[in-house]
């Protein structure tokens, strides 16, 4: 199907999101909630977009561009007055929630904001609330985290009370996806650590470098039903003995 | 008991039949109110003490006693009405019921210190339909209340209840059931106004199964209870309605999703939905018609957006109640992804009288664009408090002051909140517009579930802008930025405000905070929780003004800028308010004129409401 | 502290034990602990099959639970638009000043639960509040002070909590 985002004609297809065809075709659109790996959820506001249609008798709305449906015909503008003035208070929100976010910062520089308008946070972390981090705990991680409480005091957390609580597996996907730095961790030699937890560390059968924590492997081999003995080499060591292999049979 | 199945229409009408001759034969009725509000004021000792007095006049076997859901008039309660006359007394206390007893029922004579006096008029009426607060209604879906047991089907069937499914499962396909809502014009009750016919026939064609209906009896509007007395007080009424939605839709699996403070309402829904199974009206092959239907009750987890559709829908599922986006329709993609309708328990409440009257008779209620009629929890600053229903199209002024018998102490009317938190405030201009949705909206407010708060010279403008938001704030889910993050700025704008702070300029940051929060926000609790604000702006600045430039305020209610003091030719040293003073700031001596401290003096009001004299002095 | 168990498998028995039973499971826990125990939540966790993050996640955002226990008595200040019109807000502060809670708190002798609620449906008698099932409308400051008094007869004016 074609639709015209900011002018431009684009083709699409069924079942696709704005945000995506915009994205495939150069159109920058600032996403902080969205990852193609994870579900979309529409929770930071930032990829507003107005919309409007032939048949839609000069109606025109703001939307979401990472959820909202590409149909035929649809009119996409990405970057007017209209969408600038909104994603700049939106920006303006969240500078005032993370004054410190370096991420935060340099958006909202690029829509003129130096300094929040708004009352910044008493004792402020890094965390936007944009969710990432949970829907990849629950993708690829062990459910491990959740929001908790709601409203204002939201915060992203592993249950309360003791460590034996978590189902946490140290895959560091979380501390990977998160777009502000406010999951973190450490790792030396022998440990790595994470949600306040201590992991141990599997090594590489060849190379010897870290691979993860036996609780990742672990889940890794139920989730896919490989056997453990899969999960004793890293990626690089286990694909130059695949391409030993396929070297072998097909020469 | 498990003949009691009602295999076929014929049989309902048979058992109808059959109980209005009971009743005719029971005649006089002592009804007594059970709703809520009188049985905080004491309806149940007085129910004791009618038996009791009944048992000393040997009277048991030949009068009954029913106790029923809330009559409306709530300001009144306890509430009497003696049927089959109608003679309506308030105020009762346990006291009374002998002199009920002895007097009216024994001897035909009226106790005159409990009939209704006209508060305008002082006349003293004998009738419930007399009184004015009831004659300008129109009870079409309330007025059952006062003449059945909440808990008995058999009162509900007598009354005619379920006799419009047995007439849709009788004379109607499923189709003709949607056209003829459709014909109605019946529109949600929750708050959109959303065209229920539509909804329910795009939930039929939507492929996926099952389907799922649900009733939204979550009712978070803080200042306002109709879904609840409704759902205390004639569940049935609500079970009949969906059933014949599920029958329309082509649902088998029905919800009902309550407000978790309402534990009678959930009691009275389960004991109509266990009579209702009994009666063979729910559950397998009702009315021999092969056609399967239930319903569950699902007790809310306390959080006001699960009143919105996917909230609601992924708090059932057992999830955190946050929304998500709509771009695709619950009708189509709703519970566990399948198609889903979800209606108001008033909307739920409309369907049988739409199927029982016809479609044409509905619509003669109402105005062009809102059919039949609407229930309001008419509350605030107004005599009569209490629950009214009115055909949609009556003037705010009739429902104010001819049904709400005027302002308090005939004070000046400012203000009249409808709509709740995401409704707005309207001025004295607009209370001769007529109450309908797509009027209300127009003017800047909206119908949404109903309440309709009445405010005075001595309610704050501000301050209840303030009000609505910090309620907002609490209930924010936390999901979206707009909405989280905005509420708290606007939260503290608003507190600047009120302690006459920030300036004239702080309006425009105000109101460039609330576009934001408009457009940009997921749901609706954050896309229109500015109409408090922005409808106090338009219609109330110069109170906005007074904080601001002269830091006053003019209704003397913001701590921060009332100051308490004694007028000195009033106070007579009566020393009652420097020893009411929970804080020692009131200094005087005896039989001499005393003085408030403001530095100690925390503006709690006390001494104002103990002086006798006149004597204290706000502002 | 070890918990009584009984209530709990009463509990489990009641509901189906799938992730839709969460929200009611921990409506009948709280109303038999007066508060959800962490351990609890654990075993509901398991029992239902559902992450415990996300059994945290739930407990937390809805209003009808709390993770610490509620005091003895709760008092509800019913702050719904018509009690606020009429006063509620002098009433709730006098409650704070007096108990020395905020909204929400509970005494530190663990005997009084200070609590907003929406309307309780009787804005006829508004401000309302309601102490234990028993409705109190026109509420005045002044007839407070005597509804405390009469609460806690015992307790001295200047001191908190017996130790125990
Ligand atoms: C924040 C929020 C709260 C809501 N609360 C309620 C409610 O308590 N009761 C209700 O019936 N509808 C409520 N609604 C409206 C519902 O989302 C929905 O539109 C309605 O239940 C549909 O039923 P109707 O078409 O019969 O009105 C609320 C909407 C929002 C956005
Ligand atoms: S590190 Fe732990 S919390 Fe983070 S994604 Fe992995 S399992 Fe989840
Ligand atoms: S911790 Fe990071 S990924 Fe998780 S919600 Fe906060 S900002 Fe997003
Ligand atoms: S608008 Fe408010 S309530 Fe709605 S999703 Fe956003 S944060 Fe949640
Ligand atoms: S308002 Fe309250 S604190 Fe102030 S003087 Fe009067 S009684 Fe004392
Ligand atoms: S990326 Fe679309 S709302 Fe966050
Ligand atoms: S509760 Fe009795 S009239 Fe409303
Ligand atoms: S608002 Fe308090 S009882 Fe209704």
């Amino acid at each position: 199907m074609q639709l015209s985002i900011d002018g431009k004609s684009v083709t699409a297809q069924t079942g696709e999101y704005i945000l995506q065809v915009a994205q495939r075709n150069g159109i920058e659109i600032p996403a902080l909630c969205h990852h193609p790996a994870v579900e979309p959820s529409g929770a930071c506001r930032l990829c507003m977009v107005e919309i409007t249609h032939a048949d839609w008798g000069g109606w025109k709305g703001l939307v979401t561009a990472c959820l909202y449906p590409v149909q035929e015909g649809l009119i996409v503008s990405t970057a007017n007055e209209k969408v600038r003035k909104v994603r700049a208070g939106v920006l303006d929100l969240l500078l005032a929630r993370c004054p410190e976010s370096e991420l935060i910062q340099n958006l909202s520089r690029q829509y003129g904001i130096e300094k929040t308008s708004f009352i910044p946070r008493p004792e402020p972390d890094l965390c936007i609330l944009c969710g990432l981090c949970v829907r990849i705990c629950e993708k690829i991680g062990a459910s491990a985290i959740s929001t908790i409480g709601r409203g204002i005091d939201k915060i992203v957390s592993v249950p309360y009370e003791t460590e034996e609580n978590y189902a946490c597996i140290g895959c560091l996907a979380c501390a990977t996806i998160c777009p502000t730095g406010e999951i973190t961790f450490t790792q030396d030699e022998q440990t790595r650590s994470i949600w306040g937890r201590n992991f141990e560390l599997v090594y590489c059968e060849d190379c010897g470098i870290a691979i993860g924590t036996p609780e990742q492997l672990k889940h890794y081999s139920e989730r896919s039903g490989l056997d453990m003995s899969y999960f004793t080499k890293c990626d690089r060591c286990r694909n130059r003995e695949a391409a030993a292999r396929f070297a072998r049979i097909t020469f | 008991m498990k003949n009691s199945k009602l295999t076929s229409p014929e049989k309902l009408a048979r058992l109808k039949g059959k109980l209005l001759k009971q009743r005719q034969k029971q005649r006089p009725i002592i009804t007594v109110c059970a709703g809520t509000a009188c049985v905080a004021c004491g309806c149940v000792p007085l129910t004791a003490a009618f038996r009791e007095a009944l048992k000393e006049n040997g009277l048991e076997d030949k009068i009954e006693i029913r106790t029923t859901g809330c009559h409306g008039f709530c300001e009144r309660g306890p509430l009497v009405v003696l049927q089959p006359e109608g003679i309506f007394y308030q105020q009762v206390k346990p006291a009374d019921a002998k002199s009920i007893i002895e007097q009216t029922i024994q001897n035909g004579e009226l106790v005159e210190k409990l009939l209704y006096r006209d508060p305008q008029t002082k006349q003293v009426l004998t009738h419930e339909k007399d009184i004015p607060f009831y004659s300008k209604q129109m009870r079409l879906i309330f007025g059952m209340n006062g003449h059945m047991d909440p808990t008995s089907i058999h009162d509900y069937i007598a009354l005619g209840g379920y006799a419009a499914l047995a007439r849709s499962f009788l004379e109607m396909q499923p189709e003709d059931i949607i056209e003829e809502v459709k014909k109605s014009g019946l529109r949600g009750r929750g708050g959109g106004g959303f065209l229920t016919g539509k909804k329910w026939a795009t939930c039929r064609k939507a492929p996926g199964e099952p389907k799922y209906i649900i009733c939204n009896a979550d009712e978070g509007d803080p200042g306002a209870f109709m879904d609840r007395s409704l759902l205390e007080g004639n569940p049935h009424a609500v079970v009949e309605g969906m059933i014949i939605g599920a029958y329309a839709i082509g649902s088998h699996d029905g919800y009902v999703y309550v407000r978790h403070e309402y534990p009678l309402a959930v009691k009275n829904l389960n004991i109509a939905i266990e009579a209702a199974r009994e009666f063979g009206l729910l559950g397998e092959n009702i009315f021999s018609s092969g056609f399967d239907f239930d319903i569950k009750v699902s007790r809310g987890g306390g959080a006001f957006v699960c009143g919105e559709s996917t909230a609601l829908m992924a708090s059932l599922e057992g999830k955190i109640g946050e929304p998500r986006a709509k771009y695709i329709h619950t009708v189509t993609s709703g519970l566990w992804g399948k198609p889903s309708t979800l209606n108001n328990v008033e909307t739920w409440a409309n369907v049988p009288m739409i199927i029982e009257k016809g479609a044409d008779e509905y619509a003669k209620v109402g105005t062009e664009g809102s059919k039949g009629t609407k229930v309001f929890a008419l509350t605030g600053k107004v005599n009569n408090t209490g629950l009214v229903e009115v055909p949609m199209g009556m003037t705010l002024r009739e429902i104010v002051f001819d049904i709400g018998g005027g302002i308090i102490e005939n004070r000046p009317f400012k203000a009249v909140q409808t709509g709740g938190p995401s409704g707005g405030c309207l001025p004295e201009s607009a209370l001769d517009m007529p109450v309908d949705f797509d009027t209300l909206t127009e003017i800047g407010s909206m119908m949404g579930s109903g309440g309709l708060i009445v405010m005075d010279n001595l309610t704050c403008m501000v301050d209840l802008a303030k009000y609505f938001i910090h309620f907002l704030q609490e209930e924010s889910c936390g999901k979206c930025t707009p909405c989280r993050e905005g509420l708290r700025q606007l939260h503290h704008m608003l507190e600047k405000v009120t302690r006459g702070e920030g300036g004239v300029e702080i309006l425009d940051d105000i109101e460039r905070l609330c576009m934001v929060m408009e457009n940009a926000s997921l749901c609706a609790l954050g896309s229109s929780a500015p109409n408090p604000v922005m409808s106090t702006l338009k219609y109330f600045r110069n109170e906005y003004l007074a904080h601001l430039e002269e830091q006053r305020c003019p209704a003397g209610v913001c701590k921060d800028l009332i100051t308490y003091s004694v007028i000195e030719e009033n106070c007579t040293g009566c020393v009652v308010c420097k020893r009411a003073c929970p804080v020692d700031a009131i200094e005087g001596e005896k039989k001499e004129v005393h003085k408030i401290n403001s530095d100690i003096c925390t503006r709690c009001g006390i001494c104002l409401a103990v002086c006798k004299f006149d004597a204290i002095f706000v502002e | 502290m070890t918990l009584p168990q009984a209530p709990l498998q009463n509990i489990l028995d009641k509901h189906p034990h799938d992730e839709s039973s969460l929200i009611m499971l921990l409506q009948d826990v709280q109303e038999a602990y007066r508060y959800l125990p962490p351990e609890i939540l654990v075993e509901i966790a398991k029992t239902l099959n559902v992450p415990k993050a996300k059994v945290f996640g739930v407990a937390t955002f809805y209003k009808a639970f709390s993770m610490e226990p509620r005091g003895e008595t709760e008092i509800k200040v019913c702050c719904g638009t018509a009690c606020h019109v009429r006063g509620s807000t002098l009433i709730m502060d006098e409650f704070k000043r007096t108990l020395g809670v905020e909204e929400g708190g509970t005494t530190e002798d663990g005997k009084f639960t200070l609590e907003a609620v929406n309307c309780v449906g009787t804005c006829a008698m508004a401000p309302v509040i309601v102490v234990k099932d028993v409705y109190h409308g026109h509420m005045t400051v002044n007839k407070l002070g005597k509804l405390l008094k009469s609460l806690n007869p015992k307790k001295a004016k200047t001191t908190g909590a017996k130790a125990s």
